[in-house]
C-alpha cells in the first residue's frame, strides 16, 4: 500500500512540476511486432497496427473528437519506451494484452519484440531490443487489459 | 475577464475536454468492465461540472479519479496531455480550497506561468540542439517517428526547405511566447497561433487531446495578463 503509495506520488509530481521537454531530440522510435506460432491462426513477424496508407480530412477532423484507437497506440508506443527504460510486468501486460485484443481467438502462442528505429547518416536502421517469451493466446484473451 | 469569470470559463473547458477523454476510455475492449464504471463516473462528473452543479466536490472527485489513472496505466496514459489535465485540475482544486484571494490567485497564476513555461522551455531545447536548427529533427519525426498518423504524411520528410521554415516557425513561436505577455491583443494573437500549432500537431500526429486541454488553460493567461501587466 505505502509502495504503491509513493509511486503514485512519484508519478503525480512531475504533471505538477513539468519538465516541457517536448521533442528535445527525436529518440529512437518504437514499433509493436508480433507472431503467432502454431494453431490455425499462425502468422509471422508483422507490424502491430500499421498506418493507413492515407487518411481523408474528414475523418482528421472526426478524430480531433474521437480518436482511441489512434490514442491507444500512442500508449503502446509509451509501454514500449518503458520496456526499455524501466522494464515491468505491467507495461509487458499491457502491450500483450492490447496486441492480442486484435487477433482471433485461436490456441497459438503469442510473441512480441519491440523494434526501434533510428536514423544513422542517412539511413534508418531498426534494431530488435525486446523479444518476450511465447505466451498462450487463450491465456491473454482471456481477460481485457 | 474577472476572477470568477475565468474559473467558470476553465470549469466548462476543462469539463468537455475530459469529457472527451473520457468517452475514448469507454470505447469496449479496450478496458475491463470495471474500469470503465470509473471512466463512466469520470463522464459525469466532468459533464456535472460542465453544467456547474458539482463544483468544487466533483472536482476534486475528477482529481481522485485522475490519481487512480496515474496507478492504473503506471503513468500518463497520453503524455503531456495527461499531465497537464492533472495540472489543471490541481490548480483549481487549490483555488477551491486556498483560504482567500491572494492565495486562489498564486493557485491560477502557477498555471499561468506554467502555460507560458511550456511553450518557452519547449522552444528553448529545441534551438539549443543542432538538428532542430538545421532541420533535420522535423524531418525525422516525420520520416520514423511513430507519430505520424499516416504512410502519406511520412513523405513530408522530402520537403527539407518545407521543414526547415516549419521548425524554425515553431521554435520563434515558442521562445517568443512569453513576450506576447505584454501586451493583450498580441497574447490573443499568440494563442491563436499556438491554437494552431495543436491543431496542427492533432491532424499530423493525431495529437488530438493536447489540442482540447491546452486550450483549457487558455483563460488563465488571459486573466494572468489582465491582471498583472
Amino acid at each position: 500500500m505505502l509502495t504503491s503509495l509513493l509511486r503514485v506520488i512519484s508519478l503525480l509530481l512531475p504533471a505538477l512540476i513539468p519538465s516541457w521537454r517536448f521533442f528535445k531530440t527525436v529518440a529512437p522510435s518504437p514499433r509493436v511486432e508480433y507472431r503467432v506460432i502454431g494453431g490455425a491462426g499462425a502468422r509471422d513477424w508483422q507490424e502491430d497496427r500499421p498506418r493507413p496508407r492515407d487518411i481523408s480530412v474528414a475523418a482528421l477532423l472526426w478524430r480531433m473528437v474521437w480518436n482511441p484507437d489512434w490514442n491507444e497506440q500512442l500508449f503502446l508506443v509509451s509501454c514500449a519506451e518503458r520496456m526499455i527504460e524501466e522494464p515491468s510486468q505491467h507495461s509487458l501486460d499491457e502491450i500483450l494484452t492490447r496486441v492480442a485484443r486484435l487477433l482471433p481467438v485461436g490456441q497459438g502462442l503469442l510473441q512480441i519484440r519491440l523494434v526501434f528505429i533510428s536514423r544513422e547518416g542517412d539511413a534508418l536502421v531498426k534494431t530488435v531490443e525486446y523479444e518476450c517469451e511465447p505466451v498462450p493466446l487463450s491465456r491473454i484473451k482471456g481477460g481485457v487489459a | 475577464m474577472s476572477f470568477e469569470a475565468t474559473l467558470r470559463l476553465m470549469e466548462v473547458l476543462l469539463g468537455l475536454a475530459i469529457a472527451q477523454q473520457s468517452l475514448e476510455h469507454l470505447k469496449p475492449g479496450q478496458l475491463a468492465v470495471n474500469h470503465r464504471v470509473i471512466f463512466a463516473i469520470r463522464l459525469a462528473l466532468a459533464l456535472s461540472m460542465v453544467l456547474g452543479y458539482s463544483a468544487p466536490y466533483g472536482m476534486y472527485g475528477l482529481w481522485v479519479v485522475a490519481l487512480w489513472m496515474l496507478h492504473r496505466f503506471q503513468g500518463p496514459y497520453n503524455g503531456g496531455s495527461d499531465k497537464m489535465t492533472l495540472l489543471i485540475l490541481t490548480c483549481l482544486c487549490l483555488v477551491e480550497v486556498a483560504p482567500d484571494q491572494y492565495w486562489q490567485e498564486v493557485a491560477l497564476s502557477y498555471l499561468a506561468v506554467q502555460l507560458v513555461l511550456s511553450y518557452f522551455v519547449s522552444g528553448w531545447v529545441k534551438v539549443m540542439n543542432p538538428i532542430w536548427r538545421d532541420g533535420n529533427a522535423l524531418r525525422d519525426v516525420f520520416r520514423y517517428s511513430a507519430y505520424p498518423v499516416s504512410e502519406g504524411f511520412r513523405q513530408w520528410a522530402d520537403r527539407p526547405g518545407v521543414l526547415w521554415v516549419m521548425g524554425w516557425g515553431v521554435m520563434l513561436l515558442e521562445l517568443a511566447f512569453p513576450l506576447a505577455l505584454m501586451n493583450p491583443i498580441a497574447l490573443k494573437f499568440a494563442l491563436l497561433c499556438t491554437a494552431a500549432f495543436h491543431f496542427a500537431n492533432a491532424c499530423f500526429f493525431g495529437l488530438n487531446r493536447f489540442f482540447w486541454i491546452w486550450l483549457c488553460a487558455y483563460p488563465a493567461l488571459i486573466w494572468f495578463q489582465d491582471r498583472i501587466f
